[in-house]
């Protein structure tokens, strides 16, 4: 029941704050576009050059023509709402930590009979529901349209839906330990969103290293691309996954979900260590 | 506060066991040397230097002290907020910091923020599933603490909209949710009109009734004063003062005497009998050197045929006590012995 408390207080506190009623807008507003889009003479003429006849048309050895297209398209909107949900995300629960521990609000908490590792996860939990229904709605949204327009229907860009999740949770971890640390939603928010931005480039450090003089600065490139997030090489694979190139590489999903508990973890200790 | 006659003392100190009439073995909370020190760019700031206290059983306990004093640095490590650098805290025999320590224990915070999101009955149903009371209990018992404070008819308003007073009440039902049987109160009438003081009063002595322990902490003397069993006065970090109210505000050689109405007051006659005499509305202030002097004024007004209605000892306020003790630790000989202390208050004290 305390759980369920602290789940019901997360959705309380995003909709009282407008931060779920903003998600929801731009997810609308972006599956509107979209609607819009697939309207457009280009798109239906993208679609028929993929059909023959009104038929599907396939190559041996090859995927249908009309799927490989879909496929294409669906690839570049899992790239985008890689970005966008997560950014969106980042900033409807960056408040949460900073305002559990406001002055005369975390005495409130604190000083019930409940853990402060059962409080800290439990607010966990309600920003991974209440992203993973605004998740669900946006790429569940795009997903529909697209299939809807198409007659296509392409699970894997479902099952991309879930990795943005995945990747956005590591992301939370970071959030609460940050917000634990600081108290601040300024850095709560920005802290990430500059993690997300600093880890792409990374993506790239053996070259980046081998430009560089020095050996320490160069070890120092590689520790930071084995400790932070893989964003660039999950996003590249997201897109790839959906094309159904390729299966998903185990490494650098492994370590950034690592990251993400490890974030959690010291956050959970931070928070338990903390006076109030 | 000159000496207390034995005669006096005698006839009106009541020892503090058979005032409180708890069993010294039922120690509801046992502080041991506690220290507390916060850290602070580099800068040491001790809040708590080294305190002993014990709260038994059923009492209302009344923690006194200035701004910056460190009453709530204690309070919080009683609550678990904060750990102590050093000493021992045991509340009902755990320590504070588990989970299950805390079942029963009802807190009102000072400055307590309740979101603004929750309406009234929102917030006590969310703090009260926190605190593991069940649904059908937190159905009937939401109702009746909202009526007990007076905020019956606006359980349905979002907190954000009420008054500082209407908050206080709602932090005052917060705090009876559990049916606690330890209430810890940090300033409990900040912000109420005299009315809802009274009735947050009446609350806290129905509460006492039913057995609970009640630990105040407030610069409110007179409040503690009407309120408390028991009390100390911390200063600097230090409980300088500790005992029963009684025993706190001794009787002194004061006496007040009311006249039945319509009688004048013979205040510069009894002057000129070398009687200090303070007379207003018919009372009559006087100071005398023993119960053998002040028997003989009443013969003297008695002869005058005035007639006396009321025959008072004046005792020291609460208030009296606490600045006599915190000006005559800093200005006092033992004041320069404590060497300087760079602050008595932690991150969250000193509001």
């Amino acid at each position: 029941m305390k759980t369920w408390a602290l789940i019901v207080d997360t959705w309380r506190e995003a909709l009282a704050r407008c931060t779920l009623l903003g998600f929801m807008a731009v997810s609308s507003l972006f599956l509107l576009i979209l609607t819009f889009a697939l309207n457009l003479d280009i798109v239906d003429g993208a679609l028929a050059a993929g059909t023959l006849f009104g038929k599907s048309f396939d190559l041996p050895g090859k995927s249908p023509a009309i799927d490989t297209v879909v496929a294409t398209g669906q690839s570049v909107f899992a790239g985008i709402l890689y970005v966008l949900g997560v950014f969106l995300a980042v900033f409807a629960t960056g408040s949460q930590v900073p305002n559990l521990q406001r002055r005369g609000t975390v005495d409130l908490y604190v000083t019930r009979p409940i853990g402060r590792t059962h409080l800290l996860l439990g607010r966990f939990l309600g920003a991974a529901t209440l992203v993973s229904a605004n998740l669900l709605f946006l790429c569940g949204g795009v997903f529909v349209i697209i299939s809807l327009k198409t007659h296509v229907w392409n699970p894997r860009f479902l099952a991309a839906s879930g990795l943005i999740l995945a990747v956005f949770l590591s992301y939370l971890g970071f959030m609460y330990l940050v917000g634990v640390l600081t108290s601040s939603t300024s850095l709560s928010i920005m802290l990430p969103y500059a993690l997300y931005l600093f880890s792409v480039p990374l993506a790239a450090h053996k070259r980046l290293a081998a430009a560089m003089d020095s050996r320490l600065a160069a070890n120092v490139l590689h520790a930071l691309y084995w400790v932070f997030p893989k964003t660039a090489e999950i996003g590249r694979d997201l897109t790839g996954y959906v094309l159904g190139k390729t299966t998903l590489a185990i490494v650098p999903f492994a370590t950034t979900l690592a990251f993400g508990v490890i974030c959690l973890a010291g956050a959970v200790v931070a928070f338990n260590r903390k006076n109030f | 506060m000159g000496a207390v006659p034995a005669t006096l003392r005698e006839n009106t100190a009541v020892t503090a066991d058979v005032y409180l009439n708890v069993d010294a073995a039922s120690t509801v909370i046992a502080v041991k040397r506690l220290r507390k020190e916060f850290r602070h760019w580099g800068r040491r700031l001790l809040a708590l230097d080294g305190i002993d206290l014990e709260v038994r059983q059923g009492e209302v306990f009344g923690l006194l002290g200035a701004n910056g004093a460190g009453k709530t640095t204690l309070v919080k490590i009683l609550l678990g907020l904060a750990r102590p650098t050093s000493g021992d805290v045991l509340v009902r025999g755990s320590s504070p910091r588990r989970p299950s320590a805390r079942r029963r224990i009802g807190y009102l915070p000072e400055g307590h923020h309740y979101p603004g999101y929750l309406t009234g009955d929102a917030s006590l149903r969310l703090f009260g599933r926190l605190a593991g009371v069940p649904e059908k209990a937190l159905d009937t018992r939401i109702p009746v603490l909202l009526d007990r404070v007076g905020l019956g008819e606006r359980g349905r308003d979002r907190v954000g909209r009420y008054s500082k007073g209407m908050t206080q009440r709602l932090g005052l039902a917060c705090a009876l949710l559990d049916e606690p049987d330890l209430l810890f109160l940090d300033e409990p009438t900040d912000g109420v009109d005299p009315v809802g003081r009274r009735q947050i009063r009446d609350i806290l002595l129905a509460t006492r009734k039913q057995g609970a322990t009640i630990f105040i902490n407030s610069h409110l003397l007179s409040e503690v004063e009407r309120t408390c069993d028991r009390v100390a006065i911390l200063h600097q970090g230090r409980v300088v003062r500790e005992g029963t109210v009684r025993d706190l505000t001794m009787p002194t050689q004061r006496f007040r005497l009311r006249l039945a109405e319509g009688q004048a007051v013979p205040a510069e006659r009894l002057e000129d009998d070398g009687l200090r005499v303070v007379a207003s509305d018919g009372n009559l202030e006087v100071e005398v050197a023993d119960l053998e002097a002040l028997n003989r004024l009443v013969d003297r007004l008695r002869s005058d045929r005035l007639l006396i209605a009321e025959v008072t000892p004046v005792r020291t306020a609460l208030e009296d006590v606490f600045i006599e003790v915190v000006e005559g630790d800093e200005h006092g000989p033992g004041s320069s012995e404590n060497g300087p202390r760079t602050a008595v208050h932690g991150p969250g004290g000193g509001r």
